[in-house]
């Protein structure tokens, strides 16, 4: 099943290929000498022919340029990436690989081709297209797709100054053991609800001055601001109140699709909890279920619920 | 410059996370998994590390205090290893064709103990 999927996955990348990825995107800014400073401060590039005025006139560049490596960074979008409807083709590409559990992302190659140095007031504009994408692979991070786009960066007059080809593996994380020590110590606040389940018993936080019952458990209540509490022990019935069924994006080490339920509990609070032990389409709001303590896929022991027997 | 002629410098004896952070405001690559410790655990890493891109700009400065900087043409950095704190930055060049006008270079970058970070080649003019 896997393998039909990932070669369905593998054909629909394909017809990204040669076409157009991103942009044009003009730069935010133009090439300019605070920036250069900061760059060259951050690499401690300390060549004068880009900070030093004097020093560059008698350059063979004849002025202020800006290091060659620092080509990709005029055309960055800063701290605020810019709003994307998402049907733009990168948008795409990645909700595409994303929805199949390739949700890891790593660089892995970068190849950048200078046809002249930038100088400040030079305005670049990229654009870019995939190259390639291939995959799945097997990689030491996990299955995964190698995308490779190519940047073309032009000045204010279209003339190309540089071209950059960059690889990027979108993976699927390998899902590691999960070892007990993985989880952690439960919060004061709710660690005799932890302790409940540790015990068989699903406990629901009670304020001590009102009576009112609170799920999950904290500190206060809502109702009368007491920080008085104690709890009770729930007998396990309840009803769907509303559910969600999940598809995608895939959750590592579980089967799709699964149900999520929000379960009134008969004692009059609600609490969130897998609905297990049914075929996620059969899941109904009013649905009566019980309480069943089972282990999630990382190991934990969580209250979950089934049909009522 | 002749086939065979090698060049190697230790770029950045201590690579520290401000480091990071200085290249981020710089660059505009501003994703936290580089300077969020939180961030970067959560996905995986023990630490943050870092960007591709800085790691290729100090062995682009290396490059371009060698051979001049007005001489290099094209560029090529495969990242094989993150550069987490602490680390060395020692970059290696070597010169592995001389044709018409050019030359090929191989990179590498390493830190201290020689386990690669940046493998890479660049083509210069003579
Ligand atoms: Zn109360």
């Amino acid at each position: 099943m896997t393998q039909t999927a990932s070669r369905t996955l593998a054909e629909r990348l394909q017809e990204f290929v040669g076409k157009p990825y991103g942009g044009p995107t003009v730069a935010r800014d133009p090439v300019n000498e605070p920036m250069i400073r900061h760059l060259t401060d951050a690499l401690g590039d300390r060549n004068p022919v880009y900070t030093d005025e004097s020093f560059a006139k008698r350059s063979v560049h004849g002025g202020i340029v800006a290091p060659a490596t620092s080509l990709q960074v005029w055309t960055m979008q800063g701290l605020v990436p810019r709003r994307s409807d998402g049907e733009d083709p990168q948008s795409r590409l990645m909700s595409m690989v994303d929805a199949e559990g390739y949700v890891g992302v790593v660089a892995t190659n970068c190849e950048q081709i200078y046809h002249r140095y930038l100088r400040p007031g030079d305005l670049l504009t990229v654009s870019s297209e995939v190259e390639s994408v291939t995959g799945p692979k097997t990689t030491g991070l996990g299955e995964g797709y190698f995308i490779t786009t190519l940047q073309t960066y032009r000045d204010q007059s279209g003339e190309v100054v540089g071209e950059m080809r960059f690889r990027i593996l979108k993976f699927k994380p390998s899902t590691p053991k999960p070892k007990k020590s993985d989880i952690p110590p439960p919060p004061r606040d709710s660690a005799f609800f932890w302790e409940g389940v540790e015990a068989g018993e699903l406990r629901i936080q009670r304020c001590s001055s009102c009576g009112t019952l609170r799920h999950p458990p904290r500190p206060l209540c809502w109702k009368c601001r007491s920080k008085e509490w104690d709890f009770i022990v729930a007998s396990g019935r309840g009803e769907v109140y509303s559910f969600v069924v999940h598809h995608r994006p895939e959750v590592p080490g579980r089967t799709h699709p699964f149900a999520v339920a929000l379960v009134s509990l008969a004692e009059g609070t609600r609490i969130v909890g897998n609905v297990i032990d049914v075929d996620p389409s059969d899941v109904r709001i009013g649905m009566g279920v019980e309480l069943v303590f089972a282990d999630n896929e990382r190991g934990r022991t969580l209250p979950q619920w089934r049909p009522a027997r | 410059m002749k086939q065979g002629d090698t060049h190697e410098k230790v770029m950045i004896e201590k690579v520290d996370r401000a480091m990071f952070v200085r290249y981020a405001g710089a660059s505009g690559d501003f994703n936290p998994i580089h300077w969020s410790e939180d961030f970067a655990k959560s996905a995986g890493y023990p630490t943050v590390f870092a960007q591709g891109m800085f790691t290729a700009g100090v062995l682009g400065t290396f490059l371009t205090d060698w051979v001049g900087e007005e001489n290099v043409r094209r560029f090529r950095t495969r990242f094989v290893g993150q550069v987490w704190p602490d680390e060395a930055i020692t970059c290696k060049a070597e010169v592995t064709s001389v044709g018409e006008g050019s030359a090929e270079v191989k990179l590498l970058v390493t830190n201290e103990k020689g386990e690669k970070k940046i493998d890479g080649d660049a083509t210069v003019i003579l």
